[in-house]
């Protein structure tokens, strides 16, 4: 009575992709056979549904049910729920430059960051300091990680965030920041796409960063810990050893970056008497640098060196080393107004002192800060003085052994505060 | 129960008392037992329903579910009992407690297992169409309680439901109150001994060489001349294997699904279309005892029709533990009683297939359904059974010399008997059949058409 039905259908491939092809079996059915036919469909979903699961849709029959908690199905790449950031497994360094183009696109709004800023000086370094997604808000629309040039922002597959604490969903860069290895894992063939490009991009960026900053807050202990063992290894006489050969180098390099900034602050011509201590700043400049990097070729050498001083000592070297020559460069480039501008303060002798002593994240040339103070100091002791206050002599750069930008400064904000003094108590004895 | 009970504490307590007791355990029990079965049903019927339809269906409670019956009790049980404002206050309380009674009535007179019968009376199948018959007035009452339109609405389907579906069940029946010679259902099982199709006909030739294990002692039909014979017995004689009783089976079945409101006959509740019908005003304890209704009166029902016509309690083997005597005794009850659970409970197996399977009737192919298929072949059942009962039973006196079939064995008269009246029933149901086609729609030729005009 009941006809032929096929179980499994068949599967064609057409231009236009999977096309399944399905038995419906006869169509011409008379006096209940309908009836039956229907029963014995029924009763074969029952059958099957008893013994499997429906795994693919050429499969007519067979449970189809998702236990969800405890069954999943596999999600697919493109899937996306909410953005999150990502970081170097390695060096802990996050691919985020605050860029701000997230933060434009984003249509309801949702993603807000602030610019990491070198502490010593001020200025924006490619990293995000802060960064915020309000998760509640946020429409899934995936617009951030495609328009992140840098890769730094992707859709994840978590989706269970529900939660009782509405505030709960707002989540910083602690909670946003994943390894690059989870987002290979949920997406290996889209990460393959942009990897190189990504990690070339973040290599320059790196060079950008100073100390720890860019490196997500989950790492900093342990990167501080790998570069502290890095330095431990350093000493070892094999150049073979990975840390160990770069510093070296970088010793080498500094130093030779040094004599070739010297030479060419000798080499450029003399216009003026007042250049005299400029050129000499600079070759002092120079040779301290020159100095610095033998100290590290030296400590680099040193079996039982302090642990945290190699890596710095490194850094700091040819970092003076950098800025000695263009400190020398820019003090031989402006000549004369540099001179001119010595009246108030020492500043070029004082320069490459402040060069050397800076600390290595800052990025202002010491001189022209120091030049400001001084500036600053100038300017109040005049206002002082023109008021009629007596210790405007305050203002004078005091203690030599200070760094210079720091104690003239200091001078300056003095100088600030006695004129401000002597201006009140002159108001209080007018009244 | 009562002898045992005389038996135990019979000089203790004055007889009427251990019959009172007697009838309380056995009524208890038999509650019990429908109940038991109604929570399993809820769960097998969601569980199987739900792999139809390649789902798991409550898999959360308990294992595999089974406590869920339970947590939908405790939440019936917490839910909050609602009457309507303007409802009538009584006959909205009435209207459960009086669907649920007469189902629970209808358990007294079912022959549980061999020997295992509550109530042994001799119009068991009077008594059970006429209770069940009841249980139509609870629905009214609900509908007309509620004092809501729709609620009354859904009661009007249900009863007109029910009594029309009452004449076809009824009449199903009657074939088996003429091939049992009475209405007693305690008998019935006892008369489905046998082998398949041939019954209990095919005798012991030798009396001395025929094993008790095979062969046992049949009376064939209550008040009939014959003797009772010993005939082979594997407990397969039942009447569904013989043509008058797979027709009448059928109807009776279609017809019991029709009155326990089953898909697809659920029209009084359909849950899909309308709001449950007459039970639109209940909430909590009182809509749950409609559904324990429900549920037992399908328990009933099905349980009506194996032993109607699935032999009941009969099985292989039942007879041979029987004739083995002593404990063994007990031991045939025992799978007789299991016998009849696994019969009824694939007849519900079948009710939840029809679920999965097939959409609801509409009211008037409902009726249609009733009146122009299930009763003519009903009827023509009515032919077929006395013709049936005529040939095998009857001596060529009662014929009166029409036919003379003396001179045969009990197994060719069975013989001549199934096919006479499988010719009818087959001729009678493509004939009823063929006459409910629908009419054949005329092909306009359209060009003649204009032609003529």
């Amino acid at each position: 009575m009941t006809t032929e039905i096929q179980t499994e259908t068949t599967e064609a491939q057409t231009t236009r992709g999977k096309v399944y092809v399905i038995d419906r079996g006869r169509t011409k059915l008379r006096a209940g056979q309908g009836l039956l036919t229907g029963l014995e469909v029924v009763f074969r979903h029952f059958r099957d549904a008893l013994t499997r699961k429906l795994e693919k849709p050429s499969q007519q029959t067979g449970v189809f049910t998702v236990q969800y908690p405890e069954e999943r199905l596999k999600l697919p790449e493109a899937f996306r729920n909410f953005p999150i950031l990502l970081y170097d497994d390695e060096t802990g360094q996050e691919l985020c430059t605050s860029c701000f183009q997230c933060q434009r696109i984003c249509p309801p709004q949702v993603i807000h960051m602030t610019q990491a800023r070198d502490p010593a000086t001020g200025k924006p370094v490619p990293a995000v300091a802060e960064f915020l997604i309000e998760y509640d808000a946020c429409m899934s629309c995936g617009l951030c990680a495609e328009v992140c040039p840098f890769d730094a922002i992707k859709m994840d597959h978590e989706f269970e965030y529900s939660t009782d604490v509405h505030g709960g969903l707002t989540l910083n860069k602690e909670a946003l920041n994943r390894p690059i290895s989870y987002y290979e894992k949920i997406a290996p063939t889209f990460w393959a796409e942009v990897k190189d490009s990504a990690m070339k991009k973040l290599q320059g960026n790196m060079k950008r960063r100073p100390d720890l900053i860019g490196v997500a807050p989950q790492m900093v202990e342990k990167i501080r810990a790998q570069r502290a063992a890095a330095a431990a290894q350093a000493p070892s006489p094999t150049p073979a050893t990975p840390e160990a050969a770069p510093a070296d180098k970088a010793a080498r390099l500094a130093a030779a970056r040094a004599r070739a900034a010297e030479k060419a602050a000798e080499a450029t011509p003399e216009p003026a008497p007042d250049s005299a201590p400029i050129d000499k700043a600079a070759r002092l400049a120079a040779i301290r640098a020159a100095n610095a990097a033998k100290k590290a070729e030296g400590a680099a050498d040193e079996v039982a060196a302090p642990a945290t001083d190699s890596a710095p000592t490194d850094k700091a070297a040819r970092l003076a080393a950098i800025r000695a020559a263009n400190a020398a460069k820019k003090a031989a480039a402006e000549g004369a107004p540099a001179a001119g501008s010595a009246d108030f303060a020492s500043t070029p002798s004082d320069a490459a002192p402040a060069a050397d002593a800076a600390p290595p994240a800052s990025g202002m040339p010491a001189d022209k800060a120091a030049r400001l103070a001084a500036i600053r100091a100038a300017d109040a002791a005049k206002k002082a003085a023109a008021e009629g206050a007596a210790p405007a002599s305050d203002a004078a750069p005091p203690a030599s052994g200070m760094p210079a930008d720091k104690a003239a400064r200091l001078a300056a904000i003095r100088a600030a505060n006695a004129a401000k003094k002597a201006a009140a108590q002159r108001d209080g004895s007018e009244e | 129960m009562t002898d045992i009970l005389r038996s135990w504490i019979g000089g203790a307590l004055p007889d009427w008392l251990i019959v009172l007791i007697a009838y309380l355990l056995v009524t208890t029990i038999v509650l019990f037992y429908a109940v038991g079965n109604f929570i399993m049903m809820v769960w097998a019927e969601r569980r199987v329903v739900a792999r139809m339809q390649d789902r798991l269906g409550p898999n959360r409670v308990g294992p595999a579910g089974l406590l869920q019956p339970i947590a939908d009790a405790v939440k019936m049980f917490t839910k909050e009992d609602i009457v309507p404002r303007n409802a009538d206050r009584w006959v909205h309380l009435l209207a459960p407690i009086v669907a649920l009674a007469p189902v629970a009535m209808m358990l007294a007179v079912i022959p549980w297992g061999r020997g295992w019968e509550p109530v042994d009376l001799n119009v068991a199948l009077l008594y059970m169409v006429a209770v069940s018959a009841v249980s139509g007035v609870g629905l009214m009452m609900a509908g007309w309680g509620s004092n809501n339109k729709f609620a009354l609405l859904g009661a009007m389907r249900a009863v007109a439901q029910l009594v029309s579906y009452e004449i076809p069940a009824v009449t199903a029946l009657l074939t088996v109150v003429i091939l049992a010679g009475g209405m007693s259902l305690l008998e019935l099982p006892y008369m489905q001994a046998g082998v398949p199709i041939m019954g209990a006909t095919i005798l012991c030739g030798d009396p001395a060489g025929c094993s008790p294990l095979l062969y046992s002692t049949i009376t064939s039909f209550p008040g009939s001349p014959n003797e009772p014979v010993q005939a082979l017995d594997l407990g397969l004689g039942w009447w569904v294997f013989t043509p008058v009783g797979f027709l009448g089976f059928l109807v009776f079945f279609i017809a019991a699904l029709a009155e326990g409101e089953r898909t697809p006959f659920d029209i009084p509740e359909a849950d899909s279309e309308i709001v449950a019908g007459y039970m639109t005003e209940y909430s909590g304890m009182k809509f749950a005892t409609f559904y324990i209704a429900q549920y037992i009166l399908n328990f009933a029902l099905s349980a009506l029709a194996a032993t109607a016509f699935l032999g009941g309690w009969q099985g292989p083997g039942v007879a041979a533990l029987a004739n083995m005597g002593g404990p063994w005794v007990h031991v045939a009850a025992a799978l007789s009683a299991f016998y009849l659970l696994a019969k009824i409970w694939i007849l519900f197996f079948v009710m939840i297939w029809l679920r999965g399977a097939f959409p609801r009737l509409r009211v008037d192919q409902l009726m249609d359904f009733a009146w122009k298929l299930l009763l003519p072949l009903a009827l023509v059942n009515i032919v077929s059974a006395s013709l049936m009962v005529g040939l095998t039973q009857w001596t060529s006196a009662q014929w009166g010399g029409l036919i003379s079939l003396d001179g045969f064995a009990p197994w060719q008269r069975q013989l001549i008997a199934v096919l006479v009246t499988a010719i009818i029933n087959i001729a009678a149901a493509y004939w009823i059949l063929a006459i409910n086609q629908r009419p054949k729609q005329v092909e306009w030729d359209e060009e003649e058409l204009i032609a003529a005009s």
